[in-house]
């Protein structure tokens, strides 16, 4: 174990440090919210201090982030800029948060009076204007609600691979992700109409045709680009004021405008329309896995396109789906299916696979697709994996892959998961990370503390851009939080796959952004000065000075000190 | 058990909040999406089963105390069971339900409880002790004609056990009779014991002793009559009986076996012991209880410990039971509903595994009656929703709620639900018994 890690030291003591909030500013944000709305009892603060990747980070393998002074749950954009005007007032952060993932969705800084915004209470579909085919939400409403409400109207969105328990303001206004859907759709950051924006210093501002009382119809203009100051590409991740509403754009959807579901309990299914198809298709080699995903980009077939099941790991996939899928069986099952004969064909024929649902707008063009299909399969020697094409599994795949009800199965094997790798890029270009995350994760668990579930955990969306052009596979690296030496190795995997990027020229993947949480300032304006093109963040240095003059945001829009030179 | 049982699920908590809504493969609306009415009410995520995990976490790491925030937290909910079902949608290693009961234990111990609750306990431990207002003939009383027998004298096919509200309760009268007469119609010899509580409001407060004390009396009086059978028509009772009671150590003697009365009667007319002939012309939808629904799955036996295999996965050795609702009691009272001629049944949104708690389940209905009646306003509006003209059950708590919302949304009270001001509130039965041609007693 490296030496570098302390063993946990008593958590109590770093919560007991915690800033308080003064019983002035306290008071105000009662008078604002009301009593019932605030709090700043120490239990119910930790349950946001609490977050899943925390103990990566955190130096003493903590489970929590820094304690916020108080949680406040605002009802109204009104309530919003009160709460943001008295932290500029009193010297407060703000950090909001939608359903509150991710451990950067907490306080960064020990030292900083965190207010938490926890925007449940704003949870209101504003509109769905299906004939211009956009909707407008509040922050708490998650994707599922908002596809359920599209469905009976032919209509749908974007999920991000995050799944549909996530906040479609989050995904579209501060954070970023591609999902299954988005080769057919585009990502919520590009499906971004109007917004309103709280500022840091506590404006509102109604950006693109909202801001000129056209409606939420077009996300930019006149004038510069409010979009880009505020999201860019990552976003500002709750660090530059809070989003309140925001238009997405909607896509057509020619599937059943009614969900019969059925199954059992977790493995629910959908029946597959006539105008769908559900695939899970494999190829003989990752040559022919990027041959085939150019060639779906350039026929242009497709509605879902995504690596899903592998994120079981490729050695145990099959065996695991087909566990899943019986409500009699447990994890427990697994080593007996692993070791069945036909999964372990299964296993082999589906080692390197993917799922493909199409959609078409008549018979003759589901057939038109289906026929292409067939053709590409033959081009690059792949084939359909016969046994997740079955009934069974084909409306299992459908209903997983169109809503993304189960995406937390991410924690199955131990409760805890790290994505890593997961750069972005052409298919060829993806493909030539593949050997070395496989070898990567192969070294990292051979050790016993990570799960050993195949070196190729990877999975991904087919296109992060629509209609294909760049796809991304993310190793889902497995580890147990409650367990401390699984949690080191966790860590340790993620500067592993960092130094395994360098040494075949290939740039930092998700487990560096992961990492960054944990860094002091210094660290990361050196990282920044050392990226790219830092003169981004230079440029981000300057809005914040105009937006954020009080500093009420955190590090998660990231600023990089005009004077900085690395190791100056 | 223990809070620190529970240490490994909350570390191993993700913050998901898939707790907070319905299985989102059965989410049809945004109107009825929402699966916990505790955080819909607490607003905080303390108030999710996540929260509550990492509350107990706070607690075992000394980073809070136990304040008047942490007590509603703990005792604000149902425990309606929903967090459990949607929780395992992707895991296998977490218990969250078994967590809040534990929390609540927890706290019961630590004399730490709604100032609401101690008067309730102490009514409790009076019965228990003999002292009560009501003697175990005193609960007997609805029965008065029926012509039940004294199991301890005379054999009989079943013994019926009412429970607290069947027995206690006017308003709530009739439906049992009739639940006892569908039986005899059907032939069944009918024993009644004089009894008291089952425990099982107890259990539910977190109150453990109590709970294994009624347990065990009860245990002792089916054990020494030899009792085969038991039919409740409570769905609390059953929950308590057949998932609670084989946790106690008189349990080693053998329970008998517990069913609902909807379990009974369907049973009755699949062996065409009753027959169903008169149309019944009502649209209805069905309220799944929670402790007859997704909660009144089998008990399994377990005693086990982690272990893991392929390095780090999660797994128990034994293999551990797991609930998740898929073998909850859902076909009975539907197959009855859909056997009655001119009935048609019409599903709400959440039903079965996901159905929206009545709000009476977890002691609230005694110690936050507000809260409660929130929650059936909200289960009214769905069922309103549907269509429907009644809303039929199979649980006395889950009907009361029902019936004294229906009241307020009659009055016009605040937070009522205005749509379902017509909706009749019925038992199942009531409707099995109008179609079996069983006569209102005069």
């Amino acid at each position: 174990m490296s030496p570098s890690y302390a063993k946990p030291t008593t958590p109590a003591e770093t919560a007991a440090s915690s800033p308080q909030i003064g019983d002035d500013a306290y008071r105000a944000l009662e008078d604002i919210v009301g009593a019932a709305n605030v709090s700043r009892d120490g239990a119910v603060l930790d349950t946001y201090a609490f977050q899943w990747l925390a103990e990566l980070v955190r130096p003493d393998q903590s489970h929590y982030m820094p304690r916020p002074a108080a949680v406040v749950l605002p009802g109204s954009t009104e309530e919003v800029q009160a709460i943001v005007r008295l932290a500029n007032k009193y010297g407060l952060k703000v950090k909001p948060h939608g359903t509150g993932w991710y451990h950067w969705s907490g306080p960064i800084k020990d030292t900083d009076a965190t207010l938490q915004l926890d925007m449940r209470r704003m949870d209101r579909i504003i509109e769905i204007d299906d004939q211009n085919m956009y909707a407008v939400v509040e922050p708490y409403v998650i994707a599922a609600q908002l596809q359920a409400e599209l469905l009976p109207l032919g209509l749908n969105l974007n999920i991000p691979g995050v799944g549909c328990s996530s906040s479609i303001v989050a995904s579209a206004c501060a954070y970023h992700g591609a999902g299954p859907d988005t080769y057919f759709m585009g990502g919520n950051a590009e499906n971004l109409l109007g917004m309103e924006w709280v500022t840091p210093e506590g404006e509102i501002v109604r950006t693109g045709s909202l801001g000129s009382g056209d409606g939420w119809f077009c996300s930019e203009g006149p004038g510069p680009s409010v979009r880009a100051i505020c999201r860019g590409t990552l976003g500002s991740r709750g660090g530059l004021g809070v989003y309140t509403k925001c238009a997405v754009k909607l896509a057509p959807y020619l599937g059943q405008t009614e969900w019969e579901v059925h199954g059992t309990v977790p493995a629910y299914r959908l029946p597959v329309h006539e105008n769908l198809r559900v695939y899970t298709l494999a190829v003989p080699d990752w040559d022919a896995w990027a041959e085939i995903y150019y060639k779906i980009y350039d026929n242009e077939i497709g509605y879902i396109f995504h690596r899903q099941f592998n994120l079981a790991g490729a050695d145990l996939a099959p065996a695991f789906w087909l566990m899943y899928n019986d409500a009699d069986k447990i994890l427990n099952d697994v080593p007996d299916l692993v070791a069945d004969p036909e999964i372990q064909k299964l296993t082999e024929e589906m080692r390197i696979s993917f799922q493909l649902i199409l959609q078409g707008r008549s018979k003759d063009d589901i057939e038109l697709q289906d026929k292409i299909l067939s053709a590409i399969l033959e081009e690059v020697g792949g084939w359909k994996v016969e046994r997740f094409c079955e009934q069974d599994m084909a409306e299992f795949t459908n209903l997983y892959l169109q809503r993304l009800g189960h995406k937390h199965i991410n924690f199955v094997w131990a409760g805890g998961y790290i994505g890593s790798w997961m750069q972005f890029g052409t298919p060829d270009w993806v493909k030539g990370y593949v050997p070395t995350a496989i070898a990567g994760l192969e070294r990292d668990a051979s050790g016993g503390k990570l799960v050993q579930c195949g070196g190729d955990a990877m999975m991904g969306s087919g296109s992060g851009i629509p209609l294909g052009g760049a796809t991304g596979l993310e190793q889902f690296v497995s580890y147990d939080p409650d367990d401390y030496e699984s949690t080191v190795a966790g860590i340790r995997h993620m500067e592993d796959a960092v130094k395994d990027a360098a040494s075949i020229k290939y740039p930092p993947g998700k487990e560096f952004i992961y990492l960054q949480i944990g860094w002091s300032d210094e660290q990361i304006w050196k990282a920044l000065a050392n990226s790219k093109q830092p003169q981004v963040f230079r440029y981000q240095t300057q809005i914040k000075a105009a937006f954020d003059p009080n500093d009420t945001g955190d590090r998660m829009y990231p600023t990089l000190p005009l004077e900085y030179k690395p190791g100056g | 058990m223990a809070l620190t049982d529970f240490r490994p699920d909350a570390m191993r908590c993700t913050r998901c909040s898939y707790c907070k809504w319905i299985p989102f493969d059965l989410v049809k609306s945004a109107r009825f999406s929402a699966g916990c009415p505790s955080i819909e009410a607490g607003v905080f995520h303390a108030y999710s089963a996540g929260g509550r995990l990492v509350t107990m976490l706070s607690l075992m790491d000394g980073r809070s105390e136990v304040t008047g925030q942490v007590v509603d937290i703990g005792f604000r909910c149902q425990l309606c069971g929903n967090c459990d079902v949607a929780c395992k949608l992707c895991r296998y290693d977490m218990e969250p339900l078994a967590a809040l009961r534990e929390l609540r234990a927890h706290l019961v111990e630590s004399g730490r409880v709604p100032d609401s609750y101690r008067p309730i306990i102490e009514r409790t431990r009076a019965a228990l002790a003999g002292r009560g207002p009501k003697t175990p003939a005193d609960r007997n009383l609805w029965a008065a004609g029926l012509g039940l027998v004294d199991p301890e004298k005379e054999a009989c096919d079943v013994v019926f056990y009412a429970g607290c509200k069947y027995s206690g309760e006017e308003s709530l009268r009739e439906t049992v009779r009739t639940q006892v007469r569908l039986l005899q119609l059907a032939g069944l010899t009918v024993g009644l014991f004089e009894n008291g509580c089952c425990g099982g409001l107890a259990d539910k407060m977190g109150y453990r002793a109590e709970a294994g004390q009624a347990g065990s009396r009860m245990l002792k009086q089916w054990q020494a009559a030899g009792i085969k059978t038991v039919v409740t028509p409570c769905a609390d009772c059953r929950h308590t009986f057949t998932r609670v009671y084989p946790t106690f150590e008189g349990a080693r003697d053998g329970i008998p076996q517990v069913l609902h009365t909807v379990e009974c009667v369907a049973q009755l007319v699949r062996d065409e012991k009753l027959e169903l002939t008169l149309p019944v012309a009502k649209t209805v939808t069905y309220h799944d209880p929670c402790n007859l629904g997704r909660q009144g799955e089998p008990y399994e036996p377990w005693a086990g410990v982690e272990k893991k295999i392929y390095g780090q996965a999660v797994v128990y050795d034994p293999p551990r039971p797991r609930y998740n609702g898929a073998k909850g009691v859902y076909g009975p009272p539907r197959d009855l509903l859909a056997a009655i001629p001119g009935l048609e049944l019409v599903e709400m949104e959440r039903s079965r595994e996901a159905a929206w708690c009545c709000g009476a389940g977890g002691a609230c209905r005694e110690a936050f009656p507000e809260y409660s009646a929130a929650t059936a306003a909200e289960r009214l509006e769905e069922a309103a929703a549907t269509g429907a003209e009644a809303l039929a059950t199979a649980c006395s708590r889950c009907e009361l709620n029902f019936a004294e919302g229906v009241a307020a949304a009659q009055d016009g009270a605040p937070g009522a639900a205005a749509a379902a001001a017509g909706l009749e509130v019925l038992d199942v039965l009531e409707l099995v018994a109008l179609s079996a041609g069983l006569q209102k007693e005069a």
